[in-house]
């Protein structure tokens, strides 16, 4: 057994070595790709994060009719709050809101004078921002109810753009991991070709094609994974760095969520090229290492 | 030990081999002989497996060879000692290394493969060119160790296809001196040869391909004179 795996060792070591230029080429290729697939996936992350943050800021107004009664407002606010949707109701009485008003325009126009023409109004927030169109649809059937401003176009524009954002990212990501998935089965294929003497050695004593395939596999593996590791150091210094930058230039960037966590993307990153090179390696080895 | 029945190999309209019976029993020495493309190799690869004939069956150490998956390939390799017609050492092994190689490919522990590779170096009268790199040896040295490597796992059955090509005469017959001491310890041997001098000389099995036909199959005897009569010998 320990003969078995020192001689699979061996034999990948021998692997990695033989096409120094090649090993570097095809790692620092997944590398770059990986780079890539970190940094789309950290943006959309952030965007992603942005996205689901801002519908929060988007909240319905619901406006009585003029000739509700304060027990009806708080009435609603009560029967509205029971709804497993919503998070939360404020009720802005008539008074506060035309003070407001009437202070907000104040070195305008004088309304002091002037009978209060606002209602009652219900400021309300679901849970999921694409909660909010059904919701303000069913507060629309409410008899005290006088109109019920939804924001609706406003929110389906931001989920549209984060639609987008995503798509678009995970089209690049997926290219740009096809690229990588080809360089590494056309690597693994070069070694394997450069490797014929030794393959036709093992298929004709008889070794299994376990023993035969394994060594380039576990070189795609490593190749991969390298990839990956260098990838993740990269993206992490580049990405302190640029935020480090940005963050000087607009502080009030400073109040966005965070990105994603740096040991996440230390596994991850590898890990994913570890697989992706296992995978395309295995592919080659299966192709092109016969008995 | 060997059978063939009624086998055929088509490369598109070309038949290598045309209906072929074969019986080769155990601890038999047997020469193939016949001009270049009459169809040894291909005949000696379907024996290991290497290639699929295209009608008929094949039996080797009691496996029907036709019917094997890839899979089950190595099982059968690891019975038979293998020396296809260009099968050159590893360039940057030394001769210990390349045998060393072999047999931990297929499993052997550390100090069985030392144990091993010295018994069977010894045996073909290599040990001190054990440190050597191929291209340090002579073609006879070379074919020495690529018998050794072939015979390291100790196969029943040894299949060589041409070991005296490229070699001169003293050499050839060295080396078919070898696989007759390997045959006597019970190996069985089939080689393929259009060396007349050594056919001669061996007084064994021969077996005369022509164009994919068996064409003659005469126990120890010398260089068929079927072959002699479709070919007449080039005077020098
Ligand atoms: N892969 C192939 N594709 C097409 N034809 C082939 C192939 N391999 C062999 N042949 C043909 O089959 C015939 C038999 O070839 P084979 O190699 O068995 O001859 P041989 O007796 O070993 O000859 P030699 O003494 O030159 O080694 C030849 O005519 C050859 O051209
Ligand atoms: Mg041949």
């Amino acid at each position: 057994m320990i003969a078995r795996l020192r001689f699979l060792w061996n034999e990948t070591w021998q692997a990695l070595r033989r096409n120094p230029l090649l090993q570097v080429a095809s790692i620092s290729t997944a590398c770059v790709a990986l780079v890539l697939v970190g940094v789309v996936g950290m943006t959309l992350y952030k965007l992603d994060a942005v996205a689901q943050m801002l519908p929060k800021q988007f909240e319905t107004e619901v406006f009585l009719k003029f000739e509700a009664t304060r027990e009806q407002a708080l009435e609603l606010k009560a029967k509205l709050e029971a709804m497993p949707e919503v998070a939360r109701v404020t009720l802005v009485p008539r008074e506060q809101a035309w003070a407001e008003e009437q202070a907000r325009l104040a070195s305008e126009i004088n309304l002091k004078d002037l009978p209060n023409p606002l209602p009652d109004k219900l400021v309300l927030a679901t849970h999921q921002p694409d909660q909010l169109p059904a919701v303000a649809e069913r507060i629309r059937q409410e008899p005290t109810v006088d109109e019920v401003i939804d924001q609706r176009e406003t929110l389906r524009q931001v989920l549209a753009t984060a639609r987008l954002v995503r798509m678009v990212g995970l089209s690049a990501i997926s290219l740009l991991l096809l690229s990588a998935i080809l360089l590494i089965y056309n690597t693994v294929r070069l070694t394997i070709y450069s490797r014929q003497r030794e393959v036709r050695v093992m298929a004709l004593v008889g070794a299994s094609l376990f023993t035969m395939r394994t060594p380039f596999i576990l070189e795609g593996i490593v190749q991969g994974g390298l990839g990956g590791l260098v990838g993740a150091t990269l993206v992490l210094v580049g990405a302190g760095l640029i935020s480090d930058y940005t963050l000087q230039l607009w502080p009030f960037l400073r109040d966005l969520p965070p990105g994603l966590p740096p040991s996440l993307l230390l596994v991850s990153l590898p890990g994913l090229g570890a697989l992706i090179g296992g995978l395309c390696a295995g592919w080659a080895a299966q192709r092109f290492v016969r008995v | 030990m060997v059978e063939l029945r009624k086998v055929s190999v088509e490369y598109g309209e070309h038949h290598a081999l045309h209906q072929v019976d074969l019986l080769v029993e155990r601890g038999e020495f047997v020469f193939l002989v016949g001009t270049t493309g009459a169809g040894k190799s291909t005949l000696l690869k379907l024996l290991y497996g290497a290639l699929k004939p295209t009608e008929g069956r094949i039996w080797v150490l009691g496996t029907e060879v036709n019917r094997l998956k890839p899979r089950e390939i190595p099982t059968l390799r690891r019975q038979l000692g293998i020396i296809p017609q260009d099968y050159p050492l590893l360039p940057r092994k030394t001769v210990w290394e390349n045998i060393a190689y072999a047999l931990s490919a297929i499993g052997y522990n550390e100090s069985a493969v030392r144990q091993r590779v010295a018994q069977v170096l010894a045996r073909v009268g290599m040990s001190d060119r054990a440190r050597y790199y191929p291209d340090q040896l002579s073609g006879g040295e070379a074919q020495r160790v690529a018998i050794a490597r072939a015979i390291a796992n100790r196969p029943p059955l040894l299949i060589a296809d041409e070991p005296t090509a490229n070699l001169d005469p003293e050499t050839s017959w060295e080396i078919i001196d070898l696989l007759l001491q390997i045959n006597l310890r019970g190996t069985t041997v089939i080689v393929s040869t259009h060396n007349r001098a050594i056919v001669d000389r061996a007084r064994q099995r021969v077996v005369a391909l022509d164009r994919g036909r068996i064409i003659s199959d005469v126990p120890h005897a010398g260089y068929p004179v079927e072959l002699d009569r479709l070919y007449p010998p080039i005077p020098l």
